[in-house]
């Protein structure tokens, strides 16, 4: 979820054409939750900053639907002020990406990230 | 009456007597001493005035012979006026202490509004190093995200170009993506340069302090800056290392730190020279040296060269915040080392010193570090 056009083409093209991964772009937190049941993603990218309802709202709103209240969480975030990561830390998330992020960098970091957290898992 | 009171009234009434038919220095000193006692028995001028009043009457009547009432008058008049001479003394007392504690008021009372006043200005001056301070952090965090977010999106797709997405570029075309993506690395650098500046300032930087071997951590630093480095023809050579020399340092702000004099190094070397970093034992601290063959640091700029935004061509091409130092300088100084330069033409050497850790005995090292993905 992402309401920043430019930040969606980069975003999702370096998830998408260099991860190999499917890619479901949402602009509000209303679609996030409309699309997710659908779609049943195995990981979620979430910005913070959002006009409306923000990312750790639609966090809070994903955790309550059956087909997401488990599904790992990763925040994009411009908001990186030592309070504010602490902050996303705290909540139910696996990590907290700062912005601006090298997409092919991005990529390793989620393949890292989705790795350790399936590792976890077994 | 009370008891003294009426005492006090018989006594006094004998003297008067006494003295009005005899005069006499013995009687008036009674009077004096009769006064005293009034003082002391916490009576007033008026009650004395009542007893002299009746004593005077009494002594009227006993004395007969009324010619003598003109001397007899007299004398009383004397007795009296003796009688309330301590009470003149305690007025003149009082007034005398009433002036020394007026005196000592107003000493107070200047103290204490100069020392309001030193308080109000000092209050003033917290209040508006706060607003600033507010203001400050206010205009970081708006730095923070309005650069930020765009940013994301050049720094973004300049990176997927880069990599290839989106096909091959003849040279002219990749010359112009370098240029861009250099300078895109640049901003990026600078924010994230700002806000580590603003953790140091508030004091909210965390410092995970492991034990690390110091080969390692240097080796490792060098191959993460080495692509930085050829880019503008320097090589990065580790020359030497004391044998397991080790250190307790947040490992991660240890890279920052190295990749900052790297940065430098290879930025002020001229094409084709080598940037040497080496490592020495000073008793028991560890000293990493950089060393490079540039121009050196210029005279008038080697006492604020760790200072903020400091540089010493500021237009020149050379890129950087001018953070770089003020950060290091803070890095190292918060991990118990501190840091330093010697510098002539075509020899600058920047070094930070760490006490060495060693283990007590019977104590393994204390973690090995590996760099975060």
């Amino acid at each position: 979820m992402e309401d920043d056009p430019d930040i969606q083409t980069v975003t999702s093209m370096a998830l998408g054409s260099l991860g190999g991964y499917t890619v479901r772009v949402c602009a509000s937190a209303a679609e996030a939750i409309e699309a997710a049941p659908a779609f049943a993603p195995d990981l979620i990218l979430l910005d913070v900053m959002m006009p409306g309802v923000d990312g750790l709202q639609t966090l809070k709103a994903l955790r309550e639907m059956p087909g997401t209240a488990a599904t790992p969480v990763i925040f994009l975030t411009a908001r990186v002020q030592p309070a504010d990561v602490a902050q996303y830390r705290e909540l139910d998330s696996l990590a907290v990406i700062r912005k601006p992020f090298e997409p092919t960098a991005l990529v390793d970091t989620i393949h890292a990230i989705w790795s350790r957290h399936i590792a976890q898992a077994d | 009456m009370s008891p003294s009171l009426e005492e006090l009234g018989q006594e006094y009434s004998t003297a008067l007597r006494d003295y009005c038919t005899d005069g006499g220095e013995a009687a008036l000193l009674r009077a004096y001493q009769l006064g005293r006692r009034a003082v002391g028995d916490g009576l007033g001028v008026l009650e004395v005035a009542a007893l002299h009043h009746e004593a005077l009457l009494a002594a009227l009547v006993e004395i007969v012979a009324l010619d003598e009432g003109a001397r007899i008058a007299k004398r009383a008049s004397e007795f009296f006026g003796e009688c309330l001479a301590p009470f003149e003394l305690t007025r003149r007392g009082f007034q005398e202490a009433h002036a020394a504690v007026c005196d000592l008021n107003q000493g107070l009372q200047q103290r204490l509004r100069a020392a309001l006043d030193d308080f109000e200005s000092a209050r003033g001056e917290l209040l508006e190093q706060k607003r600033l301070e507010t203001l400050k952090n206010e205009f970081i965090s708006v730095i923070s995200h309005e650069v930020r977010t765009p940013l994301t999106s050049i720094h973004g797709a300049l990176n997927l170009l880069k990599s290839g997405l989106g096909g091959e570029l003849d040279a002219q075309g990749q010359r112009l993506l370098d240029v861009s993506y250099r300078n895109s690395q640049r901003l990026v650098r600078f924010v994230n340069d700002l806000l580590d500046l603003q953790r140091i300032e508030s004091g909210t930087m965390t410092f995970n302090l492991r034990s690390v071997d110091l080969q390692s951590l240097l080796e490792q630093s060098i191959e993460a800056s080495q692509a930085h480095a050829s880019q503008l023809g320097i090589r990065l050579l580790l020359e030497g290392v004391p044998p397991r020399a080790r250190v307790r340092v947040d490992a991660d702000r240890m890279m920052q730190v190295m990749t900052n004099l790297l940065s430098n190094a290879a930025k002020f070397s001229p094409r084709g020279e080598a940037v040497a970093v080496e490592a020495s034992r000073h008793g028991s601290r560890l000293r990493v040296g950089v060393t490079d063959r540039g121009p050196g640091v210029p005279p008038q700029f080697r006492g604020h060269i760790f200072e903020k935004f400091a540089q010493a061509q500021p237009s020149r091409e050379r890129g950087g915040s001018g953070l770089g130092l003020s950060i290091t300088k803070a890095i190292v100084e918060n991990m118990g080392g501190h840091v330093g330069f010697d510098s002539v033409r075509g020899r600058t050497t920047f070094y930070f010193d760490l006490p060495e850790w060693r283990p007590r005995s019977g104590e393994g090292p204390e973690e090995t570090w590996a760099a975060e993905p």
